[in-house]
């Protein structure tokens, strides 16, 4: 673990981390492996942004994606920037792994447990809220079409000339 | 009360089929105006719709229902248009706009195998067709010519002359499935109506992978074509027409069609000969909608079968990981499939059933599954990649025997314009359910073949529908048994046609619009050329 | 002028090779190796691949050489004749003597001009040799067709033949190609095909008032009337200067050079009839010559017109947004999103292996000129085998077009090129009309005949007056 964080910290903008500096402990930076490339707007705008790197992993985050889908969060429940606080303190208080974390809110059933679903909903799939409140926010950006860029092209767009996914995918 | 005066021919319903046969007719000479209750649509607007929605795997949110049109939609919420009386739901989809459903379809253009006529004198289940394979055959060819159809040449539907094109290039994926599957299944690729060349001024496939719901480059044919070609061909059509009543004379010859405009206004027409081809539900329920005095059951309706017999394909499959990177969702998203139990004496047992593997990308699928696990994190990139290469599907595509009380008829709910709403009476029988349970054993071979790991069948007692409505307009010799005779014309009315899927008589196991094309185009020949007097053309139109 | 003489050698070949050919009828592709007739049939047959007759003579899916197919030009449709050996309809009484006047100085058997839109010009570089074997295919391979094609009638003053001699007098260069003895073979051989039998300088060459193509000016590029004809001097910048040998070859054969552009509208043809089935060494050849011309420079071209632009677009300010209902609203990206993408990719990358290009690094989005970009929409594109771009004609209206060409220009191209509605509009329509040139034409003959009465009546009054005997 150790020599994780270390690598981690190494690779981390300085700038960065200086700028999420009052929002993440050592533990919370070392869950965020590098992911953001602009100044943020706000502490709560912070929070989310802390979140989504955690939850996203090692997928780089388009900043203007970043602000888009956080302003559609905060429509769809106006105590979103708080409860992102509030989960972002949890983590880190209780060292919560990125793997564990819904487990642990389910098992609590702890109010927070929408909040890593809505915004791991929210890049991966794109979709901020649920039932008739759902909205698309993005669809070839969302990180699961960016995930499998290599291999496959989102839906609707063509992958090739006629007969090239014949060939085995490289 | 606004009046048209049409002189030959009205059509209701702009879909694939009826607008082939107000085309065939309007190339003949005839004047022919469609009526069509949805809007006009374009290509684009759809694709845009696709890419914005919120419900990734949700096919019908590109296509959302006019005010004035509505058609049957379950998410988010069910907007509760086709009534549901069960036993079983049928939550059947279809679209009302000008070029009808097939915007939306895989592009499956099967012919029936021939036994598919006879199961009753064969099997001794369900229903003989009052007419046999031979007599379709040379539609179902101009069909495939028409929609540009290829496909293995050698699945039990023997044909006289070739595809006009070759079949279209299998996906990896596919060709692997086919190989570990050899010693014991044949895999062929389908035959559908998507080009695997330029065909008919439209490109070849492009593997957009999303067919369903839309091609965006128009490889594979669909209904917004057929209608566009039954305008260059000179049939009028008037969209946004929701008609909702046929009026008929003394003798019961269907005298005009009364249809509401957005606004609510009566408008009527009236034409020597009526076509309805408004899909298997919409066409019944016009039919039970224009009951009268002289016809208290509905038109063509003395045998009181109209809207009975209700069939479609259900489904059940087997999702399971293969032990080898395939990836799903490049190129067609239907393209192979096995048809070793589409026909045998075994029908005198179970229902038989085709079975599919699908190519759509199972990318959607897997986000939603592990978001729902919440697996965060650089695992979930790991494991979504693994399920993008890796998960399979094969589904059956069962057949369901004709049975009155599975049925189409009028609610007492009415919907947006006032008119009753359609209600389906539906269930899966025992010859199908034993269908289906044969049916796993082939997807427990087809998986242990490709190192099936993680095997998740569907649902037990849960039947995925493939909107092939068929039967509620059920053709026969019998008028006391059947709508309509060989050539679709009903019993009860020497001016009505009835054109689509619905006239089919058991459903077998393809889906219907191959056989519904090629009934429609046998009755088109047959008004054109064998009944001369009153069905002919008034005059045949200069130019 | 006068028929032209060939030396008498040349003559005894061409008989005997007549007389041999006399007796038996051979199909396109005699046996080469035994027969030295049949190989300087196939000879002739490959020039004429070539000079691409096809091009004018044989009309889509019409008779081979039987004529017939309008060639637009800004004063009206020229009409290519019938080149088949029919006696009635066709060439079939020519001497070889008429074929060469005809093909190498554009006068017809009876005396008569051609027009320009032949390319007779280029064709004059075309050495005797070369001719005997052109004429020994058209008079023995090509099917002789008995149907007389419409005849070119172009609106006075310009239906008057005879001033084309007058014109071949100004502008012809009736010399055959030479070899320069300081160049290589291969040179040579390109500049012989180039400026010959594949005359590219009478579509990429600039032409003058009179229509004569601007000797100075070699291959810097011209407008077509609808399409234009890009720049393919050496130069860096405007022409093909960045462009490797192998480049130019994948083009012409292919028809696409990765990473830089792909041939449409009548360069797609030229590659379909002619190009790509030319023997490797002469594409080479070609190849090599054009990098060799003379570079003539557009100081408008910051860049080579491949380099522009990079991976972009705008999804954040579409996803989400309903489209609007009314067409002629739709904004840039939203056209580009559900007309393009689908094809060319949400940020323009083009598919996995290039085979759907990416709209940067493109020379179509790269030009001032976006004549051709709004072509390309209007028309697709479309080259044999298999490439089938689409054309959006019926599809977006002339103002969806301007506001689609003008977002992917600003997202994918170079940004100093622009369209508007009303260009897109004149190119739908087939360009610009050129009737401005006949009404010009007839006035300056109007203003001559007048001059020609004004000195005329002048000097017959002064005679009349010194008659008179003012002294």
């Amino acid at each position: 673990m150790d020599d994780r964080n270390a690598a981690l910290r190494a690779k981390e903008d300085v700038t960065r981390r200086w700028l999420l500096g009052s929002l993440l402990t050592a533990y919370t930076a070392s869950l965020v492996p590098w992911a953001l490339a602009q100044p943020i707007d706000d502490r709560d705008q912070g929070a989310f942004l802390a979140i989504s790197a955690i939850i996203a992993g090692h997928q780089a985050l388009d900043a203007q994606l970043a602000k888009r889908l956080y302003d559609a969060l905060i429509v769809d429940d106006k105590r979103f920037p708080s409860m992102a606080r509030e989960l972002l303190s949890l983590i880190d208080a209780r060292k919560i792994e990125p793997l564990h974390l819904q487990q642990v809110l389910d098992a609590e059933k702890s109010s927070l447990a929408g909040v890593p679903r809505a915004i791991a909903r929210a890049w991966f799939l794109g979709i901020v809220g649920s039932g008739v409140q759902a909205r698309c926010i993005a669809y070839e950006n969302a990180l699961n079409a960016t995930i499998v860029s290599d291999v496959l092209k989102p839906p609707t767009y063509a992958y090739g000339v006629y007969g090239s996914w014949a060939a085995k995918p490289v | 009360m606004p009046d048209i005066a049409v002189a030959d021919f009205v059509v209701i319903g702009s879909g694939i089929i009826g607008s082939t046969v107000a085309r065939k007719l309007a190339q003949a000479g005839a004047s022919v105006l469609i009526l069509e209750a949805g809007p006009r649509v374009t290509r684009a607007e759809i694709v845009a719709r696709f890419r914005n929605s919120p419900r990734r795997s949700d096919w019908m949110s590109p296509y959302p229902p006019a005010p004035w049109a509505p058609h049957p939609i379950y998410q988010p919420q069910s907007n509760n248009y086709l009534v549901q009386a069960g036993p079983y739901p049928y939550e059947a989809e279809y679209v009302r706009q000008v070029g009808g459903t097939t915007w939306h379809w895989a592009a499956h253009a099967w012919r029936n195998v021939p036994n598919d006529f006879r199961i009753k004198s064969l099997y001794n289940v369900g229903v003989d067709w009052p007419l046999e394979y031979d007599d379709l055959e040379p539609y179902y060819q101009e069909a495939e010519v028409l929609m540009g159809v290829s496909g293995a040449p050698n699945t039990g539907s023997p044909r006289k002359k070739p595809f006009p094109m070759e079949p279209v290039a299998e996906p990896f994926a596919m060709r692997r499935i086919r190989e570990r599957l050899a010693s014991a299944y044949e895999v062929v690729t389908n035959t559908t109506a998507r080009n695997s060349r330029t065909y008919d001024g439209r490109p070849a496939c492009c593997g957009n992978n999303s067919c369903q719901p839309i091609c965006p480059i128009d490889a594979q044919y669909h209904g917004g074509l057929a209608a566009h070609a039954a305008e260059a061909a000179g049939a009028r059509l008037i969209p946004d027409a929701n008609v909702y009543r046929l009026d008929h004379d003394e003798q019961g010859r269907i005298s005009a069609a009364l249809y509401y405009d957005p606004d609510k206004i009566s408008h009527r027409v009236t034409g020597k000969t009526f076509i309805v081809a408004a899909n298997g539900i919409e066409s019944p329920r016009l039919l039970l909608l224009s009951a009268s005095d002289k016809f208290p059951r509905g038109l063509a309706n003395s045998s009181d079968m109209v809207g009975r017999n209700l069939m479609d394909h259900p489904s059940t499959s087997l999702t399971f990981d293969a032990d080898e990177d395939l990836w799903l969702g490049r190129g067609p998203q239907s393209p192979s499939s096995i048809g070793v139990m589409r026909d045998g004496s075994f029908r005198a047992e179970h229902a038989p059933y085709r079975l599919d593997f699908t190519n759509i990308s199972r990318v959607v699928s897997a986000t939603s599954a592990l978001i729902d696990q919440g697996v965060y994190g650089d695992e979930f990139a790991r494991r979504l990649r693994y399920s993008a290469a890796r998960e399979l599907n094969v589904k059956n595509v069962l057949e369901i025997l004709p049975d009155p009380n599975h049925r189409i008829t009028l609610s007492d709910q009415k919907d947006a314009m006032g008119i009753p709403k359609p209600q389906a009476h539906y269930s899966i029988n025992d010859y199908t359910k034993k269908g289906h349970e044969r049916s796993q054993q082939d997807f427990r071979r087809i998986a242990e073949l490709l190192g099936g790991s993680n095997l998740r069948f569907s649902k037990d007692g849960a039947y995925a529908n493939n909107q092939h409505i068929c039967g509620t307009l059920s053709m026969g010799s019998d008028p006391k048994a059947s709508v309509c005779d060989q050539w679709a014309r009903a019993h009860d009315h020497e001016n009505l046609y009835l054109a689509g899927t619905g006239v089919l008589p058991t459903c077998g196991t393809c889906n219907s619009t191959e056989n519904g094309m090629a009934v429609a185009l046998r009755t088109v020949h047959h008004i054109l050329f064998e009944h001369k007097a009153s069905d002919a053309p008034a005059s045949p139109r200069a130019g | 002028m006068t028929v032209m003489s060939f030396n008498a050698g040349l003559k005894g070949l061409l008989l005997s090779a007549i007389v041999l050919a006399a007796g038996a009828w051979s199909t396109a592709r005699a046996d080469s190796a035994n027969n030295p007739d049949a190989a300087l049939i196939e000879r002739g047959r490959y020039l004429a691949n070539a000079g691409d007759c096809v091009a004018c003579h044989t009309e889509p899916g019409g008779k081979l050489m039987a004529g017939g197919l309008a060639v637009a030009t800004p004063i009206g449709p020229i009409i290519s004749t019938n080149i088949t050996p029919s006696k009635a309809d066709g060439i079939g009484d020519y001497s070889v003597e008429e074929f060469s006047a005809a093909l190498r100085r554009g006068i017809r058997r009876d005396g008569q001009g051609l027009y320009p839109a032949m390319p007779y010009t280029s064709y004059a570089k075309i050495t005797d040799e070369d001719v005997a074997a052109l004429y020994a295919y058209f008079m023995q391979i090509v099917p002789s067709v008995d149907h007389k094609p419409t005849e070119t009638a172009l609106p006075f003053p310009f239906n008057i033949r005879f001033s084309m001699r007058v014109w071949n007098w100004l502008f012809l260069d009736a010399k055959p190609y030479t070899n320069d003895p300081a160049q290589s073979a291969e040179w040579n051989r390109g500049a012989y095909l180039t400026l010959g039998l594949a005359h590219c300088g009478a579509c990429h060459t600039p032409r003058n008032i009179l229509m004569a193509e601007q000797n100075s000016r070699l291959l810097a590029g011209a407008d077509l009337g609808t399409w234009f004809a890009p720049n393919i001097t050496s130069d860096r910048n405007s022409g093909v200067g960045l462009w490797s040998v192998e480049d130019l070859i994948h083009y012409m054969r292919d028809g696409h050079a990765h990473g830089k552009a792909q041939a449409a509208g009548p360069m797609a043809e030229a590659i379909d009839n002619s190009l790509r089935h030319m023997r490797e060494g002469d594409l080479r050849a070609i190849a090599s010559f054009i990098k060799t011309v003379p570079a003539i420079h557009d100081n408008a071209d910051a860049k080579p017109a491949f380099e522009w632009g990079a991976a972009g677009g705008d999804l954040n300010a579409i996803r989400g947004v309903a489209v609007p209902t009314n067409r002629d609203q739709w904004g840039g990206e939203q056209l580009y999103n559900a007309y393009c993408a689908t094809c060319h990719q949400a940020e323009g990358q083009g598919s996995f292996d290039g085979g759907l290009p990416s709209l940067f690094h493109n020379t179509t989005l790269g030009r001032t000129n976006t004549s051709n970009l709004v072509m390309v929409i209007l028309d697709g594109v479309h080259r044999e085998p298999d490439v089938d771009m689409p054309g959006f004609a019926h599809e977006l209206t002339d103002s969806q077009i301007g506001t689609l060409a003008n977002f992917i220009i600003r997202q994918f191209g170079n940004p100093s090129g622009s369209v508007t509605a009303r260009q897109v509009d004149a190119l739908r329509a087939g360009g610009e009309s050129g009737m401005w040139m006949v009404w010009i034409a007839r006035l300056l003959i109007v203003a001559v005949v007048l001059s020609v009465v004004g000195i005329a009546v002048t000097l017959i009054l002064r005679g009349r007056r010194a008659e008179r005997g003012t002294v």
